[in-house]
């Protein structure tokens, strides 16, 4: 979404707690445990990004992680197509929740949410050093990317390497480890000049991403 | 979304379905279901609920911050290696991944964002607020970041540098930010109440010492 225009102010009321609803933070808990117990499959990030755009836009935050954790679900083939409609009918017919009880479950998922980091895979060699003028390549993405639109053919310079990370992006090449950098743009080379005094964005790249300038 | 829904009850009070919201109901159905099919216990849910309420937030990062202010070799440690600095805490976990301490000082200020989704160090900051995953500052702090910084309250001189991380990847931002003068008498655990959480976003500045006692 960077540099889109037209949303309006950032700050308004309501808008400091993490979430305003108690089924909310349930659904984010619902995620972590399947994907703690691996019962899902596929990136919930990936599926969101997925979503029509306007359904997107529409969607609350919490509202497109119950979406995506249930294509997760379905996916893997620990639920079916339509399954939680059939629940969603059978609660609103004032049918009682069905309870399971797994009492060693919730002490093994915290002991993975609380430990799991996925940090950076080491570097080993690099196309690009430190201090070297890059541009981002016109990429047309049309599934996941990691490559922000707004940065796409912009001049910039590579001023780290953070590691290594698989080429997220759908297609082929999706996976094939190689190294991040982090670049920084000049504001006036990515949105021209404005009636702000310039700054500076940076972004994490993938290799696959950038070409020489 | 229906945001003017009234909150639901769900520790053990009736329950009235036909005032549940339709995302209420549908977060239910696959409570239901996942029980139904013997996989994912309430309890469970209540814990990790509880777990991101209670044991990680911003307290954590300001920990983390306090540290760095009393201690210049610890400082040298997070700003070289983030992950293994709050790993000296204990801090780990879901979205942690590699963290990068950035600094802001008299001459430079540091705001961090994720324009693509909402990507955020749970570990050290807890769930994001509402705000960083709204459209209007993933789309406007790379594109305005001035206009947005004022609307925190927050004017910076036009001879700062402002440095905008754009966390599209898998590297997690902490902003340091300055400490405050007139606080070297306090301890750690003083100065860390100096230190709220949107400062480690970047669209705050560290609390003044004497704006807390008012």
């Amino acid at each position: 979404m960077g540099g889109m225009a037209g949303f309006g102010p950032v700050v308004e009321p309501g808008v400091e707690a993490a979430y305003h609803e108690r089924w909310e933070p349930r659904v984010f808990a619902m995620w972590a445990i399947t994907a703690a117990e691996g019962l899902g499959a596929g990136s919930g990030r990936q599926l969101r990004e997925k979503m029509a755009a306007d359904e997107y836009l529409r969607a609350s935050y919490y509202e497109r992680w119950q979406w995506s954790n249930e294509r997760r679900l379905v996916a893997k083939g620990t639920i079916a197509e339509g399954e939680v409609d059939g629940w969603v009918e059978r609660l609103r017919g004032g049918e009682k929740l069905p309870t399971h009880a797994d009492p060693s479950q919730a002490a093994r998922v915290l002991g993975i949410v609380r430990t799991a980091t996925e940090e950076l895979g080491p570097t080993s060699s690099t196309i690009f050093a430190v201090g070297e003028r890059i541009r981002v390549r016109r990429i047309d993405s049309v599934g996941h990317t990691r490559c922000p639109r707004y940065v796409r053919g912009v001049l910039g310079e590579v001023v780290g390497v953070r590691g290594t990370y698989p080429f997220p992006d759908e297609g082929p090449r999706r996976g094939e480890v190689e190294p991040v950098y982090a670049v920084s743009f000049l504001s006036q080379d990515v949105f021209g000049e404005t009636d702000e005094p310039g700054w500076v964005v940076y972004l994490d790249l993938q290799e696959s991403y950038l070409e020489a300038a | 979304m229906s945001h003017d829904h009234d909150h639901h009850d769900h520790d053990g009070h009736e329950h009235h379905p036909q005032e549940k919201s339709e995302n209420e109901l549908r977060a239910e159905a696959l409570e239901a279901l996942l029980a139904a099919k013997g996989l994912v216990s309430a309890e469970a849910i209540d814990a990790v609920v509880s777990y991101y309420e209670h044991d990680v937030g911003p307290q954590n990062g300001a920990r983390v911050v306090a540290r760095a202010w009393v201690d210049p070799a610890y400082k040298a440690r997070l700003l070289a290696d983030g992950t293994a600095a709050v790993k000296e805490f204990g801090f780990t976990g879901f979205e942690l991944n590699t963290l990068v301490a950035v600094e802001n000082s008299p001459a430079v200020h540091n705001v961090v964002v994720c324009t693509l989704c909402s990507c955020y160090p749970w570990p050290v900051l807890g769930l994001p607020p509402t705000w960083y995953k709204s459209a209007p500052y993933r789309a406007r702090v790379v594109s305005e970041p001035r206009a947005v910084l004022r609307e925190f309250g927050l004017e910076l001189p036009a001879e700062v540098e402002l440095r905008v991380w754009d966390s599209t990847a898998e590297v997690r931002y902490l902003v340091v930010p300055e400490r405050p003068a007139g606080t070297e008498g306090l301890s750690e655990d003083e100065l860390m109440r100096l230190v709220p959480r949107d400062a480690m976003i970047g669209t705050a500045k560290a609390i003044e010492p004497e704006s807390l006692a008012a």
